[in-house]
């Protein structure tokens, strides 16, 4: 939200120019007010405005304008005080409840709505018969009850701004909560906390006065606005200007403190905040990790809540990475390959739950360990980079500042050491100027630059594993062949392995040894891409090989595969490709296909994979 | 025979930016001339400013020999029944609130006049063309995939019988099977019904495989054009090598050739 757009509206003006006039009257007081509040002229009792006095007198005789401008010290600083208890409790309870979740949310929700039941003037006035005339106390008490809807909304703000994917890209570089709350997620629900504020603000001018009216609060002879316009209302038969001036000073306060807010609010108006779901544990298994490898994955089942119903997205997946290897999983969307990419993580959607499995990385199994667990090894060991790099990257921090926090993060050090690392990952990535880079923003970067920037941060923990989950998508053809020139120059630098995530074959071919080729939530086959394009063992790998334009002859019908993938919901019994493959006999339907191993390294979940043709029409040109 | 699409020294300007400057092409019946280009290229502004959907700066396009650069909106409609687009969205393109009958008919109805039973027939008919049954008719676009409503979104361009369509990256947003079915779809129907093409892709290999003609576009400017064999085996133009070194091969052993190629070509 921009701010300043709000202001060019001539009524939001009036309102900023009007209440900072009356701020600066009233700051000054002592030094602008042309008499003492106290100061009775018996010669002009209940005089309307004159020379001498502009504003007119009271019936003691004193100066209405001075009593104006020392009267508003007393009912602005208890707004501010009032405010400023609102700010503290309800930014404090909303990022709270909104970040953390779980019973924090549900215990902060539950004190809201107690205290929104609570008739507010009725309680103050019992503060102050308890405390006696003790205004700060009654404006706290007055801004203890009128933080539930600042709680709300910043509740809601965070809801929605820790979906965003940069978010996500800092959880996966392994910040911890605190950072991410305070240096992402505030600022960017600066606006509507400002909105409800300067709301409240006038709602509690009105409070005050009201107080102020009704003689409560502070006491004569010291002037307040509401004060003034009760003694005003005694003589309102001898004098009727007296319930001018403070009537129309109070009057114009609140409707300033509203109209302000409305701009603000009209500036930026923002999303209602997402469905929450409850995060459940994660299952874990007896599975041993494989020896040798840097990551197996076995059995590996994730549900994720489809229309209320845990819905089986990945079904028994088994994956083995060895240290530095490049290894694609292939499919097209909802076959669940981005979800096994997160699941590695413990980064699932909310509600989503591995709910049998085992993940070994570098023999400790990651399934069943809480967030906090994982959070240690996300950046340092496995990091991830997306497919919408500008998305990923927080818009208010410069490019430095977001690479400074990780390597501070992983490798600590004085301002000076972390910057001189992050130029050099901003090198690494074959960044022209780094040093010039740093201090940019995300808007000021090209998509491949992005990426490159998202990849400088994947690489400050050093990581063994990274999870590129179709990290050129996004890109031009000429800038995703340098990004994969620069993912196969890293590997071979840091030796660290990679598992390409893609539809596109073309990129698997080019990157990767392995592949593992995924339909509707299973792995259907895998085998190093040069036995896998030329001699697939499934005819999803074989139809989906054929479906690329390039292997086939051009103006030519291309040998599609009808109908699309299913749904999760509707997923068929048996082998899930059954329906739209060309080889189906009743078996495949029958029960679950296992896994076969025609050859060594090359496994197959189909029963007729012996008949599977599609090495044949590999006509490269 | 005159071609059926002329496009001469057209420019268009948006500010200071010059989106399409000086493109020249042409385009036969039942021919599909392929536009292909990186983002910022200019392609998508060059298929709006042929449906006079941006305005023109300089040059003139030519419909069937008509000059219709600067044609007045009630001409502008009336070329609606000749020249079509088939979008890339197919979730943004189709309105959530309308029912497919009613999307695709109602040019029928509102320009065309035909009563209802008329336009049914016509929209059964578009419908099956693109392989959907008559009952889609009577449904809203959420119920439909991306790949099926790409077909409606096809149907409703050619319930009005046109000669041309552009197509705008029309299957950019699909997966690789429902690529390929809605590429035969546009294939086979050029067959049937002798439809010329403006195929917009960033995509080499899916030109390559459409086209009988490409146009390679650059800053606004077609830097190589020619015969679709010619432009991709033996590309003339610097710009086109690169583009097409730069393209990743679905084939291990050739990518692996051609990596070691492009690394001559570009010493980086």
């Amino acid at each position: 939200m921009r701010p300043l757009r709000a202001f060019r509206r001539p009524l939001s003006v009036a309102a900023v120019a009007y209440l900072g006039i009356v701020l600066v009257a009233v700051i000054f007081a002592p030094l602008l007010a042309p008499y003492d509040a106290t100061d009775g002229d018996l010669d002009h009792v209940l005089s309307g405005p004159s020379a001498l006095h502009p504003l007119g007198t009271d019936n003691l005789g004193r100066d209405v304008l001075s009593r104006l401008m020392y009267g508003g010290r007393v009912s602005l600083s208890g707004v501010a005080e009032a405010v400023l208890t609102v700010l503290v409790l309800g930014v404090l309870s909303g990022l709270l409840a909104g970040f953390l979740g779980g019973w924090v949310d549900r215990v902060i929700m539950w004190l809201v709505d107690v205290v929104l039941a609570v008739p507010v003037i009725v309680t103050l006035l019992v503060v102050l018969a308890v405390v006696g005339s003790n205004e700060t106390a009654a404006m706290i008490a007055l801004g203890v009850l009128g933080s539930p809807l600042l709680t709300r909304v910043v509740r809601g703000s965070t809801l929605a701004v820790r979906q965003e994917l940069f978010i996500t890209a800092a959880r996966v570089s392994g910040l911890p909560n605190r950072s991410i709350a305070l240096q992402h997620i505030l600022p960017r629900i600066a606006g509507p906390i400002i909105v409800q504020a300067s709301i409240f603000a006038g709602a509690a001018l009105l409070t005050e006065t009201s107080l102020g009216y009704l003689g409560l609060g502070t006491q004569p002879p010291t002037p307040t606005w509401g004060g003034m316009v009760a003694d005003a209302s005694t003589v309102i038969d001898q004098q009727p200007w007296l319930l001018v001036p403070a009537g129309v000073v109070i009057g114009l306060s609140i409707l300033s403190f509203g109209l302000i807010g409305d701009a603000l609010r009209d500036a930026g108006a923002r999303q209602a905040p997402p469905r929450r779901r409850k995060v459940v544990a994660v299952a874990s298994s007896e599975a041993k990790p494989e020896p040798g490898a840097l990551l197996s994955v076995h059995d590996l089942t994730v549900t994720l809540p489809r229309s209320e119903v845990d819905t089986v997205v990945v079904e028994g997946l088994d994956l083995r990475i060895e240290p530095g290897e490049v290894v694609g999983l292939v499919g097209e969307s909802g076959c669940g390959k981005s979800i096994t990419g997160r699941a590695l993580l413990g980064l699932l959607p909310e509600g989503g739950q591995v709910t049998r499995g085992a993940i070994h990385f570098e023999g400790r199994n990651l399934a069943g360990r809480r967030r906090s667990e994982l959070r240690g090894l996300r950046g340092s060991g496995i990091a991830l980079i997306s497919q919408e790099p500008l998305s990923c990257l927080d818009p208010v921090c410069t490019v430095g500042r977001q690479v400074d926090e990780l390597v501070r993060r992983h490798e600590g050090g004085n301002r000076k050491q972390v910057r001189a690392r992050t130029i050099e990952l901003l090198g690494d990535v074959n960044l022209p100027d780094p040093e010039r880079t740093v201090r940019r923003y995300p808007h000021e970067l090209s998509g491949g630059m992005a990426q490159r920037v998202l990849i400088a941060m994947a690489l400050a923990g050093r990581p063994k594993l990274l999870i590129a989950d179709e990290p050129t998508t996004a890109l031009d053809v000429t800038v995703q062949a340098e990004i994969l020139e620069l993912l196969r120059k890293l590997r071979a630098e840091t030796g660290m392995a990679v598992l390409l995530i893609s539809h596109d074959w073309g990129v698997v071919a080019d990157l990767c040894q392995r592949a593992y080729v995924m339909y509707a939530g299973h792995v259907v086959e895998s085998a190093s891409v040069d036995e896998l394009f030329d001699g697939p063992l499934h005819p999803y790998t074989a139809g989906l090989l054929g479906c690329a334009p390039r292997r086939a002859r051009p103006g030519r019908r291309l040998p599609a595969i009808p109908g699309t993938v299913p749904d999760p919901r509707t997923w068929p019994a048996g082998c899930h490709f059954a329906p739209r493959c060309p080889m189906a006999t009743e078996a495949c339907a029958a029960a679950a296909i296992p896994l076969f191993e025609p050859a060594t390294g090359h496994e197959t979940r189909c029963i007729h994979h012996t008949q599977v043709k599609g090495g044949e029409n590999a006509a490269v040109a | 025979m005159r071609p059926l699409l002329e496009v001469e020294d057209l420019r268009v300007r948006f500010d200071q930016l010059i989106a399409v400057d000086g493109v020249s092409l042409h385009l036969d019946r039942g021919e599909t001339l392929g536009l292909v280009g990186e983002s910022g290229s200019g392609k998508s502004t060059l298929g709006n400013a042929i449906l006079g959907l941006v305005p023109v700066a300089e040059g003139r396009i030519r419909f069937q020999g008509e000059e219709i650069t600067h044609a007045p909106p009630k001409r502008r409609r009336a070329l609606g029944g000749h020249l079509q687009i088939v979008f890339q969205d197919p979730y943004g393109s189709l309105n959530p609130s309308r029912t497919i009958g009613y999307t695709i008919s109602s040019p029928l109805r509102v320009r065309h006049r035909l009563d209802k039973r008329e336009a049914t027939e016509r929209v059964t008919a578009a419908l099956a063309r693109v392989g959907l049954a008559a009952d889609a008719m009577h449904r809203y676009p959420a119920e439909f995939s991306g790949g099926q409503r790409q077909r409606i979104a096809i149907a409703r361009a050619l319930v009005l019988e046109p000669e041309l369509v552009i197509c705008d990256e029309p299957t950019s947003a699909l997966d690789l099977s429902v690529q390929a079915q809605i590429l035969n779809l546009l294939l086979d129907l050029q067959e049937q019904l002798g439809l010329s093409y403006l195929f917009i892709s960033h995509d080499i290999d899916v030109v390559r495989h459409v086209s009988h003609r490409v146009a390679v576009l650059r800053r606004g400017r077609v830097v190589e054009q020619g015969a679709t064999r010619q432009v991709t085996e033996q590309p003339e133009h610097e710009y086109t090598q690169t583009l097409l070194a730069a393209v990743p091969v679905p084939d291990p052993h050739e990518q692996a050739a051609r990596r070691g190629r492009r690394h001559e070509l570009l010493p980086s």
